[in-house]
């Protein structure tokens, strides 16, 4: 029951659609620095989380301990958003949820798919359900990346895992032609769906870059939360 | 014995496996002139380093028991405790942290904050034991003592502050800048024995005016006269800084950092002035014992030597001489000849040989007194007994000590080793409270328990080669428990009539999941069950938590209501309603959904790297929940839940995985419900077993 509160109140569920997650193979969130693409992509991984999957949150720049408060915080902005909630309910939910969900912290310089990939062959290798959604939080999308997003693309290939990344674009830089940020413009191909995050009047607006027929919707969001500004899509 | 408390120091190290405890406890022993020639751990002249003192340290160079030892520095009596760094060992190091004033807590600076470290904290805080940090093997390649403390700060919420700078690193380390004196100190010598201290050189003295100006700015928080000086712009002298810092230390509110390498005879010297400077002496520290004639209130101790005596035994040894019983005074003193009262038994005994030991060697004394550690023989007792003086009874607080949960069943090979295992077991549960054993009836086999794999393979090893008894052992077996998942209802009736006295009892209520071990809570009204007889429902249940219904593994969990009964004036009896209550518990078990739990426990591997996705995998393949996985320069941090059932021979499978460069450290975390699957696997084996 709990479950389904969370899952009717996450920002995800107006803005991309639950169902929608699970079909996308690369999603991107984009902002400039300290807007909150990282914590717009917690509240991504959680809905994969109250769905009883499992999800993998790689961060080339926060440590385990980061990680893990990101995902603390995120979990009580959504509990707090419907109101009172029993706390040891939430505890236990948040308990239960929170072993499906693994942090790796890399380095930049040494971030190597390979260690990733045999990761997820020892899934397969101990017959156990392949985790459902990896977050990549940190790459540099103004360095030339080609060759690690073709690894990646054949990981969401090979082993059915949605990948979705935090993508930072820059407060001084033109748009490309097609009208988005130049990180994802040369690379708009690769991704299925993409989510443009920039500060409006105080608060957050979330405008779907690229996803079909819903390109184009703005919503706000709390900037403290990200949660949904009531009334206000 | 110096008698003047106030130079007087009890401590401990503490550390990480490999960070170089017993390393630098040797170099301390030689600059205290306690040894005069430096042997290394699995040294290459084969002799090993001498706060090892069994066989079997030496050959894997890790300190297994405490081996307690003093020496005196600067006109100051220092007691040290050499710990073990392995989890399976941490009784050891829990046993240590009790009788310690303070600690010095080793790091290596290329690993920073290890699991170990992290355990080994949490225990200093429960203890409330100050201590102080020593970055060491600043001479190692990728040594980074700055990212240590910051992670002093970070991973263990200590307010860490450098005390001194490096001079140079790795191969080019050649000694520190003393912070509070604004020296640079240098160590000459073959063993750096000669401390040279001179001008700081030129190129570092703007950093270390910086780092002092922090370390300052932090020291003042402890002093209104430094924080005065400071605004003041008044000198600040070195007895200014040192008194605020001691001030913090024993808070626990700063825990100050020192550079150095051990193996390299690097900072030592500064390290044994730091221990004295800021570490504290036992009149700093507030000794408590329960009065067991006085509703067990607590007394405070006074490190007073005319009054009673307080003394617990903190570890014990089997030596040539008999057992070997090392204590600490906390008040009065123990004098040869003297009477004592073990507060546990109230057996009588007479202080007889009292020694102080230096490893291996002992020295004779006549007394112990209050605040100091030394060692009696001729005593039989266990560890964590309290010896008293006869005109009172106290007892120091009991010591945080864990259930077991792993055994193995050990066959003798002959009678020979028959009896000396008996005597080695005998000892080893005196010795270690998170070491039992017992017989299994059903078997006949001899059970020993323990607290992990390696821990056990210890005890098994000293028994070769300490008491000759050659074991055969058995499979490790994990220590599964029953619980139940639902609530159910019991309403039963023991009635028996066969000639004589008849018995009669009835029991109602129900039965259900709770946090606790067994709960039992009496809701009776109207005298339906005599109130005489509530005790014997109560005796009756609980007996049945022993062994479980399903599997014969002890129940927990459980809280047991009863609402509703019935007696018969003639034929009820105690034995009635304990017999009733047992039938009430095997009536609502079944139903109440029981289910196998099993010991989960945190798993930390450390690797290399390139391996780090392989480790990952090696968990996953184990039912392990990984948490998370960090990567800390070249070195990556895993960090795991994993059931203890899928854990053994673990090491082996990681050597093989990753070239032997991982290593892992282990510990309880707590018990979880064991997958169907698994479960029917367990009740197959378990209906083999008693087939067989």
């Amino acid at each position: 029951m709990l479950k389904k509160d969370l899952n009717l109140r996450s920002p995800i569920e107006k803005i991309i659609g639950i169902d929608n997650i699970t079909t996308s193979n690369f999603g991107a969130v984009l902002s400039r620095a300290g807007v909150g693409k990282t914590r717009f992509l917690v509240q991504i991984a959680l809905t994969r989380l109250l769905q009883d999957e499992k999800i993998v949150h790689v961060s080339l720049d926060d440590s385990m301990e980061k990680i893990n408060l990101r995902y603390n915080e995120g979990y009580t902005n959504l509990v707090d958003s419907i109101g009172y909630v029993d706390p040891q309910k939430a505890l236990r939910l948040w308990d239960d949820i929170n072993l499906n969900k693994v942090g790796i912290s890399y380095n930049e310089a040494s971030f190597d798919t390979t260690k990733i990939r045999d990761y997820l062959k020892s899934f397969n290798k101990a017959q156990l359900p392949m985790p459902a959604l990896m977050i990549i939080d940190g790459l540099d999308f103004d360095e030339d990346i080609t060759e690690v997003l073709e690894e990646l693309k054949s990981l969401n290939q090979e082993f059915a895992i949605s990948i979705w990344f935090a993508m930072r674009s820059h407060r001084d830089e033109a748009l490309g032609k097609d009208g988005y940020p130049v990180q994802l413009e040369t690379r708009q191909k690769l991704f299925d769906k993409a989510v443009f995050l920039q500060p409006v009047n105080n608060k957050i607006q979330a405008l779907v870059l690229k996803d079909g027929n819903n390109t184009n919707q703005k919503f706000l969001l709390e900037p403290a939360t990200m949660m949904l500004v009531p009334g206000n899509t | 014995m110096i008698k003047d408390l106030k130079r007087v120091r009890n401590i401990g190290i503490s550390a990480h496996i490999d960070s170089g405890k017993t390393t630098l406890t040797e170099r301390v022993l030689f600059y205290t002139d306690r040894i005069h020639k430096i042997n290394e751990v699995r040294g290459k002249d084969g002799t090993g380093a001498v706060m090892d003192s069994m066989d079997l340290e030496r050959e894997r160079g890790i300190t297994i028991a405490s081996a307690a030892t003093y020496c005196e520095w600067k006109n100051h009596n220092i007691n040290i405790i050499d710990t073990p760094g392995h989890v399976d060992f941490t009784v050891e190091v829990e046993r240590s942290l009790r009788v310690l004033d303070g600690v010095v807590l080793i790091l290596c600076s290329v690993s920073g904050v290890q699991s170990q470290s992290i355990t080994v904290d949490q225990q200093m805080k429960r203890y409330e034991v100050p201590c102080i940090a020593f970055v060491n093997k600043c001479d190692r390649s990728g040594a980074n003592p700055a990212k240590v403390a910051r992670q002093l700060k970070d991973k263990l919420g200590h307010n860490s502050v450098l005390m001194q700078l490096p001079i140079g690193l790795e191969d080019r380390h050649e000694g520190v800048i003393d912070l509070v004196a604004m020296k640079a100190c240098y160590f000459e010598g073959d063993h750096g024995e000669r401390v040279a201290v001179k001008d700081i050189p030129e190129n570092m003295r703007d950093q270390a005016q910086e780092a002092r100006d922090e370390m300052i700015d932090a020291a003042s928080l402890f002093s209104e006269e430094l924080t005065d000086a400071i605004l003041e712009e008044s000198d600040i002298s070195d007895v200014m800084i040192k008194k605020a810092i001691r001030t913090g230390v024993l808070a626990r509110h700063i825990t100050p950092v020192f550079l150095g390498s051990a193996y390299k005879n690097k900072a030592v010297q500064p390290l044994l002035d730091a221990v004295i400077d800021y570490l504290p002496s036992p009149l700093d520290i507030n000794n408590e014992a329960i009065d067991l004639d006085n509703n067990e209130e607590s007394v405070v101790l006074e490190s007073n030597f005319d009054k009673p005596t307080v003394a617990l035994a903190f570890k014990l040894e089997d030596g040539q001489y008999g057992q070997l019983t090392y204590l600490r005074v906390y008040q009065g003193s123990i004098t040869k000849g003297s009477t004592l009262i073990n507060s546990r038994d109230g057996k009588k005994i007479k202080a007889g040989r009292l020694i102080r030991m230096h490893a291996s060697q002992m020295e004779d004394v006549e007394e112990i007194p209050a605040g100091h550690i030394g060692a009696m023989f001729g005593i039989d007792c266990a560890s964590g007994d309290t010896f008293v003086s006869p005109s009172i009874n106290y007892s120091m607080l009991a010591m945080h000590v864990m259930d077991p949960v792993i055994s193995l069943s050990i066959v003798p090979k002959d009678n020979k080793a028959q009896i000396n295992m008996s005597k080695a077991l005998n000892r080893f549960t005196k010795e270690d409270p998170t070491f039992k054993t017992y017989v299994d009836h059903e078997t006949g086999d001899t059970i020993i328990q323990g607290m992990g794999e390696l821990h056990l393979e210890v005890y098994v090893e000293r028994m070769k080669r300490e008491y000759q008894a050659e074991v055969t052992t058995g499979k490790p077996r994990v220590a599964y428990r029953e619980t139940i998942t639902q609530k159910a209802l019991f309403n039963y009736t023991h009635k028996k009539q066969t000639g004589g006295a008849g018995q009669f009892g009835r029991v109602a209520g129900a039965m259900e999941p709770c946090e606790e071990e067994f709960e039992f809570v009496n809701k009776i009204t109207g005298g339906r069950i005599p109130t005489q007889y509530i005790p014997a429902c109560e005796k009756g249940f609980q007996a049945c938590m022993a062994k479980g219904p399903k599997l014969e593994f002890p129940v927990t969990g459980i809280r047991v209501t009863i609402d509703d009964g019935a007696y018969h004036a003639v034929d009820s009896s105690e034995m009635a309603f304990q017999a009733a209550a047992r039938g009430a518990f095997l009536e609502a078990y079944g139903k109440a959904r029981p289910v196998i739990k099993e010991p989960i426990m945190k798993v930390v591997i450390e690797t290399p790297n390139e391996f780090q996705g392989s480790c990952m995998g090696l968990i996953n393949q184990r039912r392990g929940i990984i948490q998370g996985s960090q990567e800390e320069g070249v070195m990556s941090v895993i960090e795991s839940q994993v059931p203890l059932s899928e854990m053994f021979g673990f090491s082996t499978i990681l050597r093989s995985a990753t070239q032997g460069k991982a290593q892992f450290t282990m510990e309880f975390s707590s018990y979880k419900q064991v997958p169907q699957s698994i479960a029917e696997d367990i009740i197959k084996q378990k209906q083999e077993e008693k087939k067989a």
